[in-house]
């Protein structure tokens, strides 16, 4: 922690972190209850609420044969992935540890969900918890190296790795506006980061709930309160990296970060209920085939004017 | 009250139902969904994400313990109510409400305390065999067993695999016997049969909720839960007798917004391909027959015919002719939908698999009675 960051931002960044998650669980349950014909603001905006209380009284389920420590593990590196990965995000123009590679080391926790899925989906010694992780496995092949690209190409923009550098290089012009490749592409492996909506196969559906089929009680609340912190997280990094950071007419910068994220969040979890979900069967040539090459383009289109 | 009553008190306002089906009980299914959706109760993806246990129609014998395995597995607080028969909207909510009743009461409907519940399955499962895989790898082999509980799954249905990593090697389809009710989807094609008056609408208006039905469920399974409640919606509206004034528009965006969809069009097709020589192998009648092709032909296939029979469900013409939603309503033609899965399960992924048996969607209803005759038989 550098001497310019006062101690606030410490408590703050779990706080945004859970506001942000809890915004995210809400909006998604006021789309579900529209799906299903019921405009209800009040109730589906509580339902994340309920869930929670459900949740903390529910009994937790043992299989036979589990590797416990395994899935305490996992189930428990999820939200401390995303606030590990919060870290470094500036809310206006500061973040916790301004860290010189800060870009190297969202990265770095994010990747920590990798092994939360796998560890849980094999932790509970259950087919199709285990075939839930190697789902993401998968997926994490498909997305993470277009989604390194991305993040490279914004800090080769900025010609830093520094969150807030990156941020503060956008002077005028949003790299989501001249590297509009790399931010789609961004999106993209947020969602899968996230194994969220169309990317959320590893807790599918057709799995009766993948990774998470075993969950109860407040293994069930950790787990799912980690998955929206991520979702929560990889909002927030966007807006640094590629919608100027706190930049923004009238309002101030800690004002303009948290605004930025909400909308980026928002239409991470609307896009999430739009599409039927992803099968990395499929979606893993399109990855190699074309998301990598469009972002190794992208790179090398933004490395040449750079340079220049 | 305690802070533990009080916070299970909130949570109850929602209970989370994990419906599950037995051969005969679309009847109670149907109005049992059409409450849950009313009320925004969700469906979870699996019994352990729920509280509340619901058993629609009368389960036999093996599919009565194949239930209790899933309610052992359920944490406590939980309840369970059996609904059957043809229930009206209002009994089915009252079964739902009593069932709740009980659990909040903290004392009976099973609210069992303690921590660290531990099922009553053996410790140590069997270990995993090994074998060589389609692409010459030596991998474990397990063996799953698809069904005959789990969500958005043809009632009774039970599909045992051998599984390599996520590729099924070879699969045995059965249906576990229920009670023997008269097919509810074709329900009005029987009665026509047996002399009763029926008109040729009430029988469309049947033939487009099935189809919305199986559209609902395989759209869930493909991991689209807002599209599968559109369709679950128009099924529900189309069963409460709404014209077709209202219902075709509707039905309309629907099917632009799902059929016009290239991610689900990317993600069905070349799946459980049906050619002619399997229509004609395993005597395939009905939409599967119609329109024969992979998982995302079906699809295309129930959308249609569910838009015709929905412009035609204030026809009072009577009604002649015997061709159900599946085919030939008196000849079960579901048992060839059945016959057929081993062939297109076979070598396909789990997912694959679980997308292939939705866009078949045999019903089990027409199958109980056959089941149920050859587990007497099997029994005796």
């Amino acid at each position: 922690m550098g001497d310019g960051t006062p101690f606030w931002t410490v408590i703050a960044l779990p706080v945004a972190l859970a506001a942000f998650a809890y915004g995210a669980a809400a909006f998604d349950a006021v789309l579900r209850a529209a799906a299903a014909g019921r405009h209800e603001l009040a109730q589906a905006a509580a339902e994340p609420l309920r869930e929670t209380a459900r949740l903390l009284v529910q009994q937790r389920r043992t299989t036979p044969a589990p590797d416990r420590l395994l899935v305490r593990v996992g189930v428990i590196s999820l939200p401390v992935a995303a606030l590990l990965a919060g870290v470094v995000v500036p809310l206006g123009d500061r973040a916790v540890v301004d860290m010189p590679v800060g870009v190297v080391w969202f990265n770095a926790m994010e990747v920590i969900a990798w092994g939360s899925l796998w560890l849980t989906g094999w932790g509970v010694n259950s087919a199709y918890a285990l075939v839930g992780g190697y789902r993401f496995v998968a997926q994490g092949l498909a997305y993470e190296l277009p989604h390194m690209f991305a993040l490279i190409t914004a800090a080769v923009g900025a010609g830093s790795l520094d969150l807030s550098k990156v941020a503060a290089a956008q002077h005028g012009l949003w790299f989501a506006v001249w590297m509009p490749v790399a931010f789609a592409i961004y999106l993209i492996s947020a969602l899968a980061m996230a194994f969220w909506g169309p990317l959320g196969h590893p807790l599918g559906r057709d799995l009766a709930g993948g990774v998470a089929v075993e969950l109860s009680g407040p293994d069930r609340l950790i787990f799912f309160a980690g998955r929206y912190g991520l979702v929560a997280v990889a909002a927030a990094a966007a807006v640094p990296l590629f919608l100027g950071g706190g930049a923004g007419p009238v309002l101030p910068a800690w004002a303009w970060s948290p605004v930025k994220t909400c909308v980026v969040l928002a239409a991470l979890v609307w896009a999430g209920r739009r599409l039927p979900v992803l099968r990395m069967d499929r979606f893993m040539e399109f990855a190699w085939v074309a998301l990598i090459p469009a972002a190794l383009l992208q790179a090398l289109v933004v490395a040449i004017v750079v340079v220049n | 009250m305690g802070v533990t009553e009080r916070l299970a008190g909130f949570a109850a306002g929602r209970p989370r139902a994990f419906v599950v089906a037995a051969p005969g009980g679309t009847a109670a299914r149907v109005a049992v969904e059409a409450v849950l959706r009313r009320r925004a109760w969700r469906q979870p993806d699996g019994p352990v994400a729920a509280d509340l246990l619901v058993v629609c129609g009368a389960p036999g014998t093996d599919l009565a313990e194949a239930i209790d395995v899933v309610w052992d597995d359920m944490p406590a607080p939980r309840a369970r109510t059996m609904i059957s028969g043809t229930p009206t909207p209002d009994e089915a909510a009252a079964a739902l409400d009593e069932a709740t009743d009980g659990r909040h009461g903290g004392h009976g409907g099973g609210h069992e305390g303690g921590h660290g519940h531990e099922t009553s399955a053996p410790a140590e499962p069997d270990m995993a065999d090994r074998a060589a895989d389609r692409d010459g790898l030596t991998l474990d082999v397990l063996h799953v067993r698809l069904g005959p509980v789990l969500a958005d799954w043809p009632a009774g249905l039970r599909v045992a695999t051998s599984i390599q990593g996520d590729v099924i090697q070879s699969a045995e389809a059965a249906v576990l016997g229920g009670a023997s009710a008269r097919p509810f989807w074709d329900a009005p094609w029987l009665a026509a049969a047996a002399g009763e008056p029926v008109t040729r609408g009430a029988a469309e208006r049947s033939r487009a909720a099935a189809h919305l039905d199986s559209l609902g469920r395989l759209l869930s399974v493909a991991g689209w839960a807002d599209a599968a409640r559109r369709a679950e919606r128009l099924r529900d509206e189309a069963l409460a007798g709404r014209a077709a004034g209202a219902l075709v528009p509707a039905f309309s965006a629907f099917a632009r917004r799902v059929g016009r969809s290239r991610s689900l069009r990317w993600m069905t097709s070349g799946l459980g391909v049906i050619d002619e020589r399997a229509v004609r192998r395993y005597d395939l009648a009905g939409p599967a027959a119609r329109h024969p092709g992979d998982v995302a032909a079906r699809l295309t296939g129930w959308l249609t015919e569910a838009e015709h029979a929905l412009a035609r469900v204030d026809d009072a013409d009577p009604l002649a002719g015997g061709e159900g939603p599946r085919g030939p309503a008196r000849e079960a033609p579901s048992a060839g939908l059945l016959a057929v899965l081993p062939e297109l399960l076979e070598g396909s992924e789990l997912a694959a698999a679980r997308l292939i048996v939705a866009s078949l969607d045999p019903d089990a209803d027409q199958l109980s009675r056959s089941a149920a005759a050859g587990e007497e038989a099997a029994d005796g």
